[in-house]
């Protein structure tokens, strides 16, 4: 199963956060094909979502860049800055706490229990 | 594992910049991620192209400049809900301000003038610009962003242009004039006949039309042309005129009257009243006839004709004028208790204060016409006055002949 893109959407800012919070230096296909792995494809970034998004945090402060050059090539990293890293563990509290209230409000039993 | 030629990396370059993508970040994170597909899928001898059409096609669902709107748009939300936040408040904070102002403009009560200039300039120069910019971010087509711009325009104008009439603000007559020109010439064609091509809003088009027209009609019908305003100029100077020569003719009249001993401190504060009179209708005329220092019969050849001008500005403007009324309003005062002994006589006290122009509480709507008028008046009493003391001085020479 294949999540749905409004599910990703309100989520999308964190996952790159976290991915970047534990990797340290990503760019934008290996990010893709980071959470494909991790998910083991349930979660697909496309391309038109996370661009954008990397944009977002770019122009907010939360990652730097370095753009590295191969020929006529390049590749953008992303690093979190201090702000992003504090931002993270903002980001991903807040949404283990909602997960949790959505567990509580849809009533959803663990599965393995 | 596919390697890529430069002139395939020139290609896809050029391909994602000729499908509307301009950021060149963006253009470069879109370029190294199609290699990395086309690297780790494509077989060594795999064929380019159609694999590069068919990789491309994954990233949007109608052009891939979609990307690049969404980055826009990710970044202009920022501060969407902000500017509308601040909208919804200026226009309540607005529409509030206006309205206290009018109610405390009908009750007389201080603080009108400031709730109305709050309110139509917060309404003109915070609410209706976040008005134009959320609605043209809306908008996707260049014609309607600019009807909205034109629209909105004229609105501020018309606003603003109401704002500086009511305070005397310079420029406020050329904003009256254009801000509903520009509606009338500029906004109403485009949008008459980019509506009235598409069945769906003719109606509403031709609806909306006439009620621009009869809306900026109605606007013009209330403003006064050059012509009118002209006209009025020439009556106020004409009975300006007339009024001066009825003084005149009557001081001539009182100066051959006899002068009693025992009204003489009156007579003397009279005359000095009086010509404090004489100097204060000299500046304000010159003030309003916009420097000419006298008005004759050849007043309207000339062109030498009393403006519109408010005793408001110029007494603001030439405080040591003002002192000069407060000065004779003090003798006003003075002559009034030194006549009470002479009311038998027939001789009447002289209105003391904010005959002429009221400094405590000035009116910025004050005319110097008015002003003008006043002063004759307090002059002819004081010639009455005197005429009635040297009637009663006559009355008892006789009584004491026989």
């Amino acid at each position: 199963m294949i999540y749905s893109s409004e599910l990703i959407k309100g989520t999308l800012k964190t996952i790159v956060l976290k991915l970047l919070e534990d990797n340290n230096r990503m760019y934008g296909y290996e990010i893709t094909q980071k959470v494909k792995e991790l998910t083991f494809d349930k979660i697909q970034i496309t391309e038109g979502a996370l661009y954008p998004t990397l944009h977002v945090l770019e122009e907010d402060g939360l990652v730097t860049t370095e753009l590295e050059y191969n020929g006529k090539r390049a590749r953008k990293y992303y690093t979190l800055s201090p702000e992003g890293k504090n931002k993270t563990k903002e980001r991903v509290s807040e949404l283990a706490d909602f997960m949790n209230t959505m567990k509580f409000l849809l009533d959803i039993k663990t599965q393995n229990a | 594992m596919y390697c890529i030629s430069d002139e395939q990396i020139e290609f896809i370059l050029s391909d994602i910049s000729a499908r509307g993508v301009e950021l060149e970040g963006l253009q470069l994170n879109l370029l190294d991620h199609i290699c990395c597909i086309i690297e780790q899928e494509l077989e060594e001898n795999g064929d380019f192209r159609p694999f590069y059409e068919a990789t491309i096609r994954r990233f949007y669902k109608e052009r891939l400049s979609e990307i690049e709107d969404e980055t826009h748009l990710l970044l202009t939300n920022k501060n969407y809900y902000v500017m509308k936040k601040v909208m919804i408040s200026s226009g309540v904070f607005a529409a509030t301000s206006l309205s206290f102002g009018i109610f405390f403009k009908y009750m007389h009560w201080a603080g009108a003038s400031i709730l109305i200039t709050l309110g139509i300039g917060i309404a003109s120069l915070v609410f209706l610009p976040l008005i134009v910019t959320l609605k043209v971010k809306e908008q996707r087509a260049a014609k309607d962003k600019l009807l909205i711009v034109l629209g909105s325009i004229s609105a501020i104008a018309i606003a603003l242009g109401i704002l500086f009439k009511v305070q005397h603000w310079p420029g406020a007559n050329m904003l009256g004039v254009i801000s509903p020109a520009i509606l009338a010439l500029v906004f109403l064609p485009i949008y008459f006949f980019s509506g009235i091509r598409n069945p769906e809003t003719k109606v509403n088009t031709i609806v909306s039309s006439a009620l621009i027209i009869i809306g900026c009609g109605l606007f013009f019908t209330l403003t006064i042309t050059s012509k009118t305003s002209r006209l009025m100029e020439v009556r106020n100077t004409a009975a300006y005129l007339r009024s001066t020569y009825i003084l005149k003719s009557e001081e001539q009249a009182v100066l051959s009257l006899p002068t009693p001993p025992a009204a003489a401190p009156a007579l003397a504060l009279g005359k000095q009243i009086y010509l404090s009179c004489e100097e204060l209708r000299a500046q304000l005329v010159a003030y309003a006839a916009h420097g000419a220092t006298s008005i004759g019969d050849d007043f309207e050849d000339k062109n030498v004709l009393l403006g519109d001008a408010t005793s408001y500005d110029y007494f603001s403007e030439n405080p040591k004028t003002a002192e000069l009324l407060t000065a004779m309003e003090r003798d006003v005062k003075q002559y009034n208790a030194a006549n009470t002994a002479l009311a038998t006589r027939g001789v009447k006290p002289i209105p003391a204060s904010y005959i002429v122009f009221n400094q405590e509480e000035p009116k910025p709507l004050d005319k110097i016409s008015s002003s003008l008028n006043d002063l004759i008046q307090i002059q002819m009493m004081v010639l009455q006055n005197q005429r009635a003391i040297a009637g009663s001085t006559k009355e008892k020479m006789l009584s004491s002949i026989q």
